[in-house]
């Protein structure tokens, strides 16, 4: 960090590091977006597969479709807090408080399910195995669901800290804004997608 | 080479035909045609002979076809081959040695014509090789239904390192495969543990062998002789291992087998 | 994100370096924090589920300690990038303190010297000889064990090593290569020269461009701890159950692949944005290299394509770890799911493999020759249109498989299509060398030595696609030889051309010409009798990765032992000449090869930020030839 250097930070105009930041995050929902179309794959196959009678064994507890909705709903009201705050500093003092409250909740619904599951099986020796195949797609898609609140919870407190310590130039504020707003659009998108999946019992 | 361009300066355009026998018996031209053909023969002497000479005796019509498309698939591929292994051959006896870069070629950017032709020649090429192979799985499966009647059974189980073959209508079970010629044989296989796959070579056919679900398939030895039975997937420690032997032969060799292993022929 | 531009010497506030976190962190502290993560979750782990799952006789294959392992594994690969400063930007942007110009300054080694190499270091140019020497480790270490797998089959009798080795050896070898290759091209090129090519600063996102890499190097030492815990039983492709069935050796396979997985989205993600949005003043989209095109939609490709792989692996370490059953028939799980899992991503990666390699022998033939690109499109249609049906092509691999028999036509259909884009290729190719006269230099030789790689890769390849035929070879060492052909023919073969053209401009000198020469011809002639020999072995029956063969196939496998030791040597002669020219070779000219493409416009050391003033482009690069 020399004194003498002949090079210095270029900034590009708000509106193309915007744009640029934009494309990477659709490019990662992209791939997101396949993870999770494996994981309704997988669902499905092993669910119309149904091998040895082994998606939901006799006996097996499943959680409810409501239960698989509960933990869908806080991503979406986030999303829709998030885009309500998204044009207005003065307004995201308050959305970008719900937005984070809503998806510490819903992380938080989501680990109460995983530390419940009624479909464990566990046998003499004490080692405890999922039963059938749905159980194991569940906890597959509920850890998704939790990695997701995660990091949605990151970037909602991020937001939160920014909104009242920085002072970005308006018009990248709002780019970034959007950049977040695509990845949480994306969020919901899974979490409902996800849901549904899981309605099909 | 530069001279090529030059008609471009003469005052009276030349015919179509003119120009093609231009084009021809320029020296590059001649000399790539010249290597085409070569590398034709090449590629369908390579077709007819290799095959043949490398792969196990047929005893089935499915070894028969596999082996007919591989060598026809070269013959069609021949001349593909042929052009473009002739412009590359061409071009590398043009090189150009030295330090310094070449001199400029000429500035051809593309050639619509061209590029139409080869598109729709690939396709042509395509279209063969859809078709052919379509109407042989079709028939191996028309053929598969037809026979299922006449057809006995073998359940074949894969564990790990081992064949195991099970004849219900006679029932034995042994771990060598004997088939009697002329016969149809259904397949049934299935695996004790991990993925195996099912493959007596010279009958030219291949299943996997999957835990908990049987799969089908369907032949018809036309041979007397000794066929190997191997494991096509990779399966644990002594995958290698995994093979044993058997036989196609006579109705009553077969049924003399049977009787001598304790079962009863139909 | 902000890159860099030059700018005169300025008085500008130095802040106290020693004062700050960012200075002090390189790979060292990198290992350290990532061994202690190692350690804390191996204890912890261990010491949390032994409590609650009882102790089982064998503890090396018990569920408890899967958790454990996979656990460390992942955790190592975490702690490294905490220790090496990956998270630094990311805490900062959460607490509201984004990294000053200073420190973004730094952060791209700004006079660092050499030590910017170990460094989380955000210059592209940094990052592209970071992944050259990466891979050329990797292909060192894949081809010795290939070495080692051809003389064990040199003559009959598994004389050489055990089959807990031999197995090992298959699935390590495949597995690093594959690795190698995926990254060989768009590793070096795509990060070193593909800014410059478009006239760009930097990447879109430096610093991510650092993760991808350093996400990388922490997968090295987890694929290297399989042969500490009994090896990997499954070869590369890890079929279930086989997978969810084989010891703890297993784990760092499965570890490698999640953290592979993660380095490629990255990486893919921000090749892919900077060539969309950073492409200099005037450079349409048909004024772009066609190597920037190719390793675009290749990564591009593998953006959606590796994550069905690593849902593949998360289902296998769950089933592993947590006793759950997707691959599992008595569960309800199903072992063609993996399969289907696995191919979805598998066939897609293969044309990930190839097409950045092709394209990099498109950017050189015109150079070569000295001719326009023929057909600029038909190369553009021919990647695009692989891309697009590879994705549709994957159940190819599962003819046998039994899974869904009444598919198989409509598979054979999409994938005996794929001749049609790639016979493209081949045109765009022999249209370029046609009237031309080929400057026989190391990267022209490629060209060549790809044409009639590919051609034999791909003929061969008809018959596998056909059902029919694929009912004898499928399994046998004929695909061995087939694949062979087709991603170290093409794809490696690309990839050295490329390496011998672009060397000049990433360490500034040119590559020992004899030594080049002597290795092409070693490794292209060895090439050819290694996997003819291979083609006989499967053409009589061999199955593939198998330790021993019956005294019928030992000609077969000797001429393919004896061309393999001709590529290896050709290999270690190609290695001696990239290390030797490295410090004593020819210092290069800035432009060599009279290229019109911009990284033939800067000078070595390429600068921090590549160029004074961003270039303006009028044409595209290939504008030789006379009669314009």
């Amino acid at each position: 960090m020399s004194a003498d250097t002949e090079f210095r930070v270029h900034h590009d105009s708000d509106a193309a590091v915007g744009r640029r930041e934009r494309l990477g995050v659709r490019l990662l929902i992209v791939a997101d977006g396949s993870f999770l179309f494996g994981m309704i794959f997988s669902y499905f196959y092993l669910r119309n597969l149904n091998n040895n009678g082994g998606w939901l064994p006799k006996g097996v507890h499943h959680y409810s479709i409501s239960s698989a909705w509960q933990v869908a709903i806080p991503f979406v009201i986030a999303a829709i807090s998030h885009r309500l705050g998204q044009e207005n500093k003065q307004t995201r003092n308050l959305t970008s408080i719900v937005t984070f409250v809503v998806l510490l909740v819903g992380g938080y619904l989501q680990w109460k399910q995983m530390a419940h599951m009624p479909f464990l099986l566990t046998d003499d020796g004490g080692v405890v195995s999922f039963n059938g195949a749905y159980a194991s797609n569940w906890v597959l898609m509920a850890g998704s669901g939790l990695f997701h609140y995660f990091l949605g919870s990151f970037i909602a407190l991020g937001i939160l800290i920014r909104n009242r310590t920085t002072d970005l130039p308006h018009e990248l504020d709002l780019w970034r804004q959007r950049v977040v707003q695509s990845w949480f659009t994306w969020c919901a998108i899974a979490a409902v997608l996800t849901a549904l999946t899981l309605s099909v019992i | 080479m530069a001279n090529h361009d030059d008609h471009a300066v003469e005052a009276l355009p030349p015919t179509p035909g003119e120009r093609a026998t231009g084009f021809i018996k320029r020296n590059d031209v001649a000399r790539t045609i010249g290597l085409f053909v070569a590398y034709t023969a090449i590629f369908i002497i390579l077709g007819k002979y290799f095959y043949p000479k490398w792969m196990p005796t047929i005893m089935s019509k499915e070894m028969k076809s596999a082996e007919t498309i591989m060598i026809w698939f070269t013959y069609i591929s021949a001349p593909i081959a042929g052009i473009v292994l002739s412009v590359a051959t061409n071009s590398f006896l043009n090189a150009h040695r030295g330090d310094t870069p070449p001199p400029d070629g000429p500035a051809i950017r593309t050639n619509g014509p061209i590029v139409v032709l080869w598109t729709v020649g690939s396709l042509l090429f395509t279209i063969v090789a859809i078709v052919w192979g379509l109407l042989e799985v079709n028939s191996q499966a028309v053929a598969a239904a037809n026979d299922a009647k006449s057809a006995i059974t073998v359940e074949v189980t894969g564990s790990q390192w081992l064949w195991t073959f099970n004849y219900p209508a006679q029932g034995i079970e042994t771990h060598d495969l004997n088939l009697p010629v002329g016969v149809p044989v259904i397949f049934d296989v299935k695996s004790a543990d991990v993925n195996h796959s099912f493959w007596p070579v010279q009958l030219g056919i291949k299943v996997d062998a999957n835990a908990q679900v049987t799969t089908v398939i369907h032949t018809t030895p036309t041979m007397v002789g000794a066929i190997e039975v191997k494991c096509a997937e990779l399966c644990g420690l002594y995958h290698a291992y995994m093979e044993t032997n058997g036989a196609v032969m006579s109705k009553t060799d077969f049924n003399a087998w049977v009787t001598a292993q304790g079962g009863h022929t139909a | 994100m902000s890159t860099l531009d030059k700018a005169p010497a300025s008085a500008r506030p130095v802040p106290n370096p020693k004062r700050s976190l960012i200075t002090r962190l390189h790979m060292g502290t990198g290992v350290v924090v990532g061994v202690i993560f190692a350690l804390a979750a191996y204890y912890g782990l261990h010491s949390l589920y032994t409590t609650y799952t009882d102790k089982v006789a064998d503890p090396l294959s018990s569920h408890d300690n899967n958790i454990v392992l996979l656990g460390a594994m992942l955790s190592w690969s975490v702690g490294f990038m905490v220790g090496i400063g990956a998270f630094i930007g990311p805490w900062r942007w959460l607490i509201g303190k984004d990294l000053t110009d200073e420190e973004i300054l730094y952060l791209a080694g700004d006079g660092q010297g050499t030590k910017r190499y170990f460094k989380y270091c955000t210059d592209h140019k940094v990052v592209g000889i970071q992944y050259l020497v990466g891979v050329m480790t990797m292909l060192g270490v894949g081809g010795t064990m290939a070495m080692m797998i051809r003389t064990n089959l040199a003559r009959p009798g598994a004389h050489f090593v055990t089959p807990v080795v031999y197995n090992s050896l298959v699935g390590l070898h495949g597995i690093t290569m594959i690795i190698a290759m995926i990254i060989v091209a768009t590793g070096p090129f795509g990060n070193y020269i593909m800014p410059i090519m478009i006239g760009a600063y930097d990447m879109a996102f430096p610093r991510l461009n650092a993760l991808s890499w350093w996400v990388l190097f922490t997968a090295i030492p987890v694929l290297c701890s399989a042969w500490f815990l009994g090896g990997i039983p499954t070869g590369w492709t890890a079929y279930a159950p086989l997978s969810t069935q084989a010891g703890p050796g297993m784990n760092s396979f499965i570890a490698t692949i999640i953290i592979f997985a993660v380095s490629t989205a990255v990486a893919g993600m921000n090749i892919t944005t900077t060539v969309v949005a950073m492409r200099t003043k005037g450079m349409k989209w048909n004024r772009v290299p066609i190597f920037v095109i190719g390793a675009t939609i290749s990564v591009a490709l593998a953006i959606p394509a590796f994550p069905t792989f690593m849902l593949a692996m998360v289902q296998t370490g769950l089933d592993r770890t947590f006793n759950t059953g997707f691959f599992d028939a008595n569960m309800g799980g199903s072992g063609w799911l993996y399969a289907n899992l696995f191919w979805i991503m598998g066939h897609p990666e293969v044309y990930v493999i190839l097409i950045p390699g092709v394209a990099a022998l498109m950017e050189i033939a015109p150079v070569f020759v000295r001719k326009p690109l023929f057909s600029y499109n038909a190369a553009i249609l021919g990647f695009a249109g692989i891309a697009g049906l590879s994705v549709l092509v994957w159940a190819h691999h599962m003819y046998l498989a039994g899974w869904a028999p009444s598919l198989n036509g409509p598979f054979m259909v999409t994938t005996e299509m794929i001749s049609i884009p790639t016979g493209l290729l081949f045109l765009v190719l022999i249209g370029t060398i046609w009237r031309g006269k080929p400057w026989l230099k190391l990267p022209m030789l490629s060209v060549f030595a790809f044409i009639w790689d590919f051609l034999i890769g791909g003929i061969t390849g008809i018959y596998l696609s056909d059902v029919p035929a694929d009912n004898y070879l499928h399994g046998s060492m004929f695909v061995t030889a087939h694949f062979h052909f087709t991603l170290m023919g093409a794809a490696l073969t690309g990839a050295i051309g490329g390496l011998a053209y672009w060397y000049p401009k990433m360490t500034g000198r040119m590559l020992n010409e004899r030594a080049g020469y002597i290795s092409f011809w070693l490794v292209q002639i060895g090439f050819n009798v290694l996997f003819f020999g291979m083609f006989m072995a499967g053409a009589e029956g061999q199955p593939r990765r198998v330790i021993d063969y019956a005294a019928f196939y030992k000609n077969s496998n000797l001429v393919s032992t004896i061309g393999a030791y001709s590529v290896g040597i050709g290999m270690i002669v190609l290695l001696w000449a990239v290390i030797h020219s490295w410090n004593k070779g020819k210092v290069a000219p800035m432009n060599p090869w009279g290229a019109k493409t911009l990284e033939w416009t800067v000078p070595y050391p390429v600068p921090l930020t590549n160029f004074d003033e961003l270039p303006i482009i009028t044409s595209d690069p290939y504008g030789y030839g006379k009669g314009k």
